[in-house]
């Protein structure tokens, strides 16, 4: 059953009367929004609730038919109930709504060290029972498992895996003849052509996303300072204020300074991303250093669609030192799926979850018909990804789980980072960017939220080295 | 008199008396009919607004994280409020919306509805116009001005290319020394004509003979605004001048849409920074009592008012 959170007269009645009755009963705010059909008990039947954050009609379309809809045939006696929200902070009302007690029965939440924060506030479930008894741990991959567990509590499932990349205008790339970079030298030897040829050599902009500064700043870190030294810092062993951590921002500054990232600093703060993405596809902006999940979308910039004849590629992130391995992925995981510990149909959430990540012929179509979006992080080998999928894509999941396998794997800050320390590694690049903090005290800032987070148990299992 | 003289004196105060009890229960019944169609309301607003209000209140001396138990930390996060120099710096900003929001759109305001006022012919259509930003939401207004002062593809850059000087690459939104000043320009553009159909109405209460006197006794145009008008709508402007107070206080949504409090924090204002510590970096007990201390300060202005208006200012 598909929703929108436009009311109907008889839900306004409904709500309207439940309030006249709230009046006189206790407990109103935990019964409000609750949803009608929490119906399942224990049975594992019923309906089940899901707000999520499909943009697009035919995202939204996908997602009813090819997963609810094949849900509800697999499992006819669930009926998952589906809230798209378009526009708003889905995980501000969910938060909310988990704090009233009330919410949807299953949680789309936010990245694992938030959804952390959840689960330390007891509005999740643990979900360790139904991972014992459907073995999740023989399906999803080790690293994204670990990363939700704390004191041997499985409190979400990864929803998406993550990483960084470094999407390539191909046309103009073969037109001026230049290929992927994999060294520093490389790329700031192409930057520089470019932009003395009036082409920006790195789109980018953070007026839509305001956290878009981390992506990059993840990157830097990882393929500059090295997932070894990022590591490190994660667990403890070194602070964020080693000389490593601090010339990497400095190199990413230096990069705005002169005009190749976003274009400088204000046009960076004040481009809207769609038009970043125009620009891209009409070549005037030669690469464009984003997530993964771009992939969905960014064909909107090339082709007919866009009145040009252009075409994207991607490549990884080259490496900023010798010392630092190149393919090299960033790792993190794109929001989480967990139960309501306030749901009554905890059960059949649970069922829902276990037909998600363990159904793999559907989860693989998933990923080769929609690029990135469906990253569930299960165990599958490459041949095992249906055909008919973009190459591009299947390149991405390629690079993944070889880089997974031989140890090529960096740290993405909206995973790993703890949210105060997280929240200031956007929000204090930009005073770097205005002049108005010196790289060296931002690691210095970010290094002291991050220890007293540490202290206080708010970061998540590190993946670590192989 | 002599219906007095009539009247057997034992008997009428008894009746004075059962009269005047059946008219205290006549008063009382009233009174609870009153409250009783008062009450399904006020037990909405106990439950809305005093309930969380008395939450907020509690929590602001917690270290409620937005979820799960508080711990009590006393008078911690209201210390904390008076060093910490962001909250200062977003201070600071309300103060610099505050004398914008109330000097540009009031200014306009008073302007567009004179200028109105002196035409008969098309004054709806003018009206009309000046109020349609008002009635859009503010985000799309926020959404469509982020576009149109970008500066590699917005109104800047096309007057830039026209050659007119100076204007063509400037990032408004991006350049921290005109974020605050560019969001504002919006939000003064979207809510100037909302003041003038306002000052239009409440110039229109006033006696014309008023203006007939000022003529007859030589008053130009500006003396009978200064003389007349402005005398005659104080009581309107006495009020937006409150409500702009209140208004530059919560002012949010345009902000967090076009910059989000950035470049830097320099477009920062109390309530967006309030929002990123509850909401980003689980603080929701520091946020409230930055939010009770936006309310005292609200609560000030308020006591204000009703000083001026007991004085008889607003009159």
């Amino acid at each position: 059953m598909i929703t929108t959170p436009r009311p109907s007269r008889r839900r306004f009645l409904q709500g309207a009367g439940m309030t006249a009755a709230g009046l006189f009963a206790p407990g109103l705010l935990s019964a409000c929004g609750s949803g009608n059909g929490s119906t399942g008990g224990d049975s594992g039947t019923g309906t089940v609730e899901l707000w999520i954050d499909i943009q697009g009609e035919p995202n939204q379309t996908y997602f009813s038919d090819k997963v609810i809809g094949a849900f509800e045939q697999y499992q006819s006696d669930i009926d998952v109930k589906v809230t798209y929200y378009t526009g708003a902070d889905l995980r501000k009302l969910i938060q909310t709504a988990l704090q009233a007690k009330s919410g949807p029965d299953l949680v789309r939440g936010p990245s694992a060290t938030q959804t952390l924060a959840w689960s330390k506030a007891d509005v999740l479930a643990d979900l360790s029972s139904y991972a014992d008894e459907w073995a999740w741990a023989d399906t999803l991959v080790s690293w994204a498992m670990e990363a939700f567990t704390t004191d041997g509590k499985l409190f979400a499932l990864p929803m998406r895996v993550d990483t960084l990349l470094m999407y390539t205008n191909q046309t103009l790339f073969a037109e001026k003849g230049w290929g992927a970079p994999t060294t520093l030298a490389e790329l700031e030897g192409l930057a520089e052509e470019a932009h003395g040829q009036g082409i920006t050599p790195f789109g980018a902009s953070n007026t839509d996303w305001k956290a878009a500064s981390e992506w990059h700043m993840s990157a830097m870190w990882n393929h500059y300072s090295g997932p070894e030294a990022v590591y490190q810092a994660l667990t403890g062993e070194i602070t964020w204020t080693e000389p490593v951590f601090v010339e990497a921002v400095e190199l990413l500054r230096s990069w705005f300074d002169k005009g190749w990232f976003g274009g400088g600093a204000e046009t960076y703060f004040s481009v809207p991303a769609q038009e970043v993405g125009a620009n891209f596809g009409n070549g005037t902006v030669a690469m464009v250093p984003q997530g993964v999940w771009w992939m969905s979308s960014v064909g909107n910039f090339f082709g007919t669609a866009a009145n040009n004849e252009n075409e994207w590629d991607w490549s990884p992130w080259p490496a900023l030192r010798d010392e630092v391995a190149y393919p090299l992925f960033d790792l993190g995981i794109g929001g989480s799926l967990g139960i309501n510990a306030h749901s009554d149909s905890q059960d059949a959430a649970a069922e829902y979850l276990n037909w998600y990540y363990g159904d793999r012929e559907a989860a693989l179509q998933r990923m080769a018909d929609v690029p990135a979006t469906y990253n569930i992080p299960i165990q599958f080998d490459a041949a095992e990804v249906p055909a008919g999928i973009d190459e591009r894509s299947r390149r991405v999941l390629d690079g993944l789980n070889t880089a997974v396998d031989a140890g090529n794997y960096g740290y993405v800050t909206w995973t790993w980072w703890p949210p105060k320390a997280n929240a200031f590694v956007y929000e204090g690049f930009e005073k770097v960017l205005t002049g108005d903090l010196s790289p060296a005290d931002y690691c210095e800032q970010m290094d002291q939220l991050f220890q007293e987070e540490r202290t206080a148990g708010d970061v998540p299992q590190i993946i670590s080295r192989a | 008199m002599a219906l007095h003289a009539q009247a057997p004196p034992s008997t009428g105060r008894p009746l004075r008396a059962e009269q005047q009890r059946a008219n205290r229960r006549a008063a009382r019944r009233r009174k609870a009919r009153a409250l009783l169609f008062l009450a399904p309301l006020l037990g909405l607003n106990l439950l809305v607004v005093v309930g969380p209000s008395v939450a907020t209140v509690w929590y602001s001396f917690t270290d409620w994280s937005g979820l799960g138990p508080a711990t009590f930390v006393g008078l911690d996060n209201y210390t904390r409020a008076f060093g910490d120099p962001l909250v200062r710096a977003a201070l600071m900003h309300n103060l610099i919306w505050f004398v914008l929001f109330l000097s540009v759109p009031m200014g306009l305001g008073l302007l567009g509805a004179f200028l109105l006022s002196q035409i008969t012919r098309f004054q709806m259509l003018f009206r009309a116009l000046f109020f349609i930003p008002y009635v859009v939401a503010s985000v799309v207004n926020a959404s469509v001005w982020k576009s149109l002062l970008s500066p590699t593809n917005g109104i800047g850059h096309a007057l830039g290319e026209l050659g007119v000087p100076w204007i063509g690459d400037v990032a408004f939104l991006g350049d921290t020394s005109t974020s605050l000043i560019s969001v504002n320009f919006v939000v003064d553009w979207h809510f100037w004509g909302f003041v003038a159909v306002i000052f239009l109405a409440a110039m229109q209460g006033v006696d014309p003979e008023l203006y007939d006197a000022a003529k007859v006794d030589g008053a130009n145009r500006w003396q009978q605004f200064t003389a007349v008008t402005l005398p005659g709508i104080r009581p309107t402007v006495v009020f937006l001048v409150l409500m702009t107070v209140i208004w530059s206080l919560k002012a949010f949504d345009y902000i967090y849409v076009m910059t989000q409090g950035g470049p830097a924090g320099s477009s920062e204002v109390v309530s967006t920074y309030m929002y990123k510590v509850a909401f980003s970096q689980y603080e929701a007990g520091y946020a409230a009592s930055l939010g009770l201390s936006m309310a005292f300060v609200t609560a000030l202005v308020l006591a204000v008012y009703q000083l001026v208006r007991k004085r008889g200012w607003e009159a």
